[in-house]
């Protein structure tokens, strides 16, 4: 009797411990999110028992989470900031990139707007407020509605690194929105509103423009053309174990289905070396 | 004179408590029918053939023979739009390169719009993604699809304003192979689909799949109600005995006034700034687990309905007559077992009744348990795994889905859904409230 309680304290324990190696915590970016959503849910169907967790709470958050070590993964949209890097090496957590796919953003505007395409510099005087009407750069005489991202997102750091300049300050009558879903609501209800969000948010209901006569597509980012391009990144402490779930979940970027996912879902693969 | 004007006044007063409670009535009825009525279409919809062939994959629920009887059926229909993309398949090949270029996108948009009205191309590998190895599901949104293969949005720009226009696809390929296609979806989409009144109670229960694309809210039901619960479990023993010290043991002074004004302080914090308490406390600095968890989200939760508890439970025992207590004092019992055996059971309506309208409170509260327990993607958590794993929840993840998700238009069921059933769940914890305190009172009196 007593051994057969102790034995299933003994298996219990065991079956807990078993338990410790089915579960990831993912954190972070809001564009990452679908892939790791995706590939999450994709794993978890092949299976069963495995919780693996996706929490879509910015960049920013993704970085404090994996320094404070509350994820197994942080998905950012951009890479670490000096910053984050130095609070990282200061607590020991030692930060190991791996980029999942390539995206690009695409600059959205209401399907009413008879703008065609924008160049670098033209967005850049609608960000900071030196343009604020569309017939400024070809369209009808509407007001600028400037939308964006908000300052914890990587998506918001990209835009200020590759469009703005890292000086440049936002006209503060732009709209500050929390996700990549919120930015497209916005453009979507809004008439002369502009804005941007990662490839996986932009569908038909939006007008995606070209940049500098480009349009956002994934043959002009694997072409390195579309001006407004990143890399998305999963980061982890230190290289995964190898077979561990969280090796696993990051190697999926590079196999097949993987790569189909991330297509799917409107992202552009790591190109095949 | 003077009576006259009371009266008016009187008259006035009682106006204008009727119409207060006429407008609210009417608010509430505008907030919560079409949260109801649209709700509901996540319970009771017009299910098509993809819906069962989902369910029968996925849920391994229906049944495989009729399945397959009812698709041979509607393959019947599909078979000719099928035909007609592989016979403009070949053609497009053998047209001239400039019509080509101009057919070609086009021709992937139709192609690309039948593959997600119908499911996956037979014959094509299929896809990665699990949203998108069926069809539509709801009848609703499948004539959506249909209507974006059989039209074209285009924008007509003039300078008094730009306008929406809806082009025919079929116009653009008149007299190719393709032209059936079109007939086809626009004539027998209905046989294509066989949409059935079809009623999926388990969405309740159900978990979600693919992110929400298909399945229920099993997990964030779930979650809801260990989150809740949990913070009951916390709150409420610390809630009633602040009360008995406040109301039984303190002597009225400033240290008693200060305290009582930091309970009230605390219930005037704005819900956000508990979430980042919570996250900076208990899961960075206590570490009582190692990231989110429903732990960590449920301490947070109960320090926000704490005030609450504190005061509905102050309330009830100030209202114990006097001479209850002084009757058992007379008796000769102690103060600890004049109040557990008198006042405590005598208050029991009152706290009760402020127990259950905090926990629907809890149970609704978004800010609190985002940096705290709130997950987008998750399975269902075991009650065993309550003290380390984070759960999803449905107020969170309704304004995820609302907002953050890729594709949420397609997902308004589901919203509306999780709305009905948040407020559900609420209304039924404040009637549960209503009953619980009428049937204690009434076993109280007896």
């Amino acid at each position: 009797m007593k051994q057969s309680v102790l034995m299933s304290v003994v298996l219990g324990l065991s079956v807990m411990a078993a338990h410790a190696q089915d579960k990831l915590v993912m954190d972070g970016s809001t564009t990452v999110g679908p892939i790791a959503k995706a590939f999450a849910e994709t794993y978890m169907r092949q299976n069963p028992g495995v919780n693996i967790t996706v929490s879509e709470s910015g960049s920013g958050n993704g970085a404090k989470a994996l320094l404070n070590g509350t994820c197994d993964i942080a998905n950012l949209s951009r890479h670490l900031k000096e910053s984050e890097k130095k609070a990282m090496s200061e607590k020991g957590v030692k930060p190991v990139a791996h980029v999942v796919a390539f995206d690009a953003l695409p600059v959205i505007v209401h399907p009413s707007n008879r703008v065609k395409g924008l160049t670098i510099d033209q967005i850049r005087d609608i960000y900071t407020g030196k343009i604020t009407n569309w017939k400024e750069v070809g369209g009808g005489d509407q007001r600028i509605v400037v939308i964006s991202r908000d300052t914890n997102s990587g998506t918001f750091e990209t835009f200020k690194e590759l469009v703005l300049g890292n000086d440049s300050k936002i006209v503060a009558s732009a709209e500050y929105t929390g996700s990549n879903g919120g930015v497209r609501q916005r453009v979507q209800m809004t008439k002369g509103s502009i804005g941007y969000a990662g490839l996986g948010f932009v569908d038909r209901s939006v007008k995606a423009l070209d940049v500098n006569g480009v349009a956002p597509s994934a043959e002009s980012v694997v072409a390195k053309q579309y001006p407004i391009s990143r890399e998305l990144f999963m980061f982890t402490n230190g290289e995964p174990v190898s077979d561990s779930l969280a090796a696993k979940l990051l190697s999926m970027s590079r196999t097949e289905k993987g790569r189909e996912i991330i297509e799917e879902i409107g992202y552009v693969p790591v190109p095949e070396k | 004179m003077r009576l006259k004007l009371r009266k008016l006044m009187d008259h006035a007063l009682t106006a204008g408590g009727y119409l207060a409670i006429g407008g609210m009535a009417l608010f509430l009825l505008w907030v919560l029918v079409p949260v109801f009525t649209k709700g509901f279409g996540a319970y009771v919809f017009r299910g098509t053939v993809e819906h069962r062939r989902m369910m029968l994959g996925e849920f391994n629920r229906g049944d495989l023979a009729r399945l397959r009887a009812e698709l041979a059926e509607v393959w019947r229909a599909r078979e000719p739009v099928y035909r007609a993309v592989a016979a403009f398949e070949r053609e497009l090949d053998a047209m001239p390169a400039a019509r080509r270029k101009a057919l070609r996108s086009a021709f992937r948009e139709v192609r690309e719009g039948v593959a997600v009205l119908l499911g996956p191309e037979p014959g094509v590998p299929l896809p990665a993604l699990t949203r998108r190895l069926y069809g539509q599901t709801r009848w609703e949104q499948a004539r959506e699809k249909a209507a974006d293969i059989l039209f074209e949005e285009t924008w007509e720009y003039s300078d008094a304003g730009s306008r929406r226009v809806l082009v025919p696809r079929a116009e653009q390929f008149e007299g190719t192979a393709l032209a059936p296609v079109f007939d086809s979806v626009e004539r027998d989409l209905a046989a294509m689909m066989r949409p059935r009144l079809t009623v999926y109670p388990r969405f309740l229960t159900d978990r979600s799949i693919d992110a929400h694309f298909f399945g229920g809210i099993g997990p964030e039901v779930l979650g809801t109600l260990y989150l809740s619960l949990g913070a009951m479990l916390v709150a409420v023993p610390l809630g009633i005995v602040a009360a008995v010290y406040f109301q039984e043991y303190a002597k009225e002074g400033p240290s008693v006034a200060f305290l009582r004004s930091c309970v009230n302080t605390l219930a005037g914090v704005p819900s956000v700034v508990f979430g980042l308490f919570g996250l900076a406390f208990f899961i960075n600095t206590l570490r009582v687990s190692p990231g989110k968890s429903v732990l960590a989200g449920a301490l947070t939760l109960a320090l926000l309905v704490l005030p609450t508890v504190i005061r509905a439970s102050e309330e009830a025992i100030a209202a114990v007559p006097r001479a209850f207590k002084e009757g058992a004092m007379a008796l000769g019992a102690g103060r600890f077992r004049t109040v557990a055996t008198v006042i405590l059971p005598a208050a029991l309506p009152g706290i009760l009744t402020g127990i259950v309208i905090s926990m629907g409170r809890a149970a609704g509260e978004t800010a609190p348990i985002i940096f705290t327990a709130a997950v987008s993607v998750g399975q269902m958590v075991k009650p065993s795994e309550v003290l380390s794993q984070p759960t999803p929840a449905l107020s969170w993840n309704l304004y995820n889905l609302c907002t953050e998700h890729e594709a949420v238009e397609e997902l308004r069921h589901v919203q509306f859904g999780m709305a009905a059933t948040l407020v559900l769940i609420v209304l039924a914890l404040n009637l549960a409230a209503i009953l619980l305190r009428a049937r204690v009172a009434r076993r109280l009196k007896g």
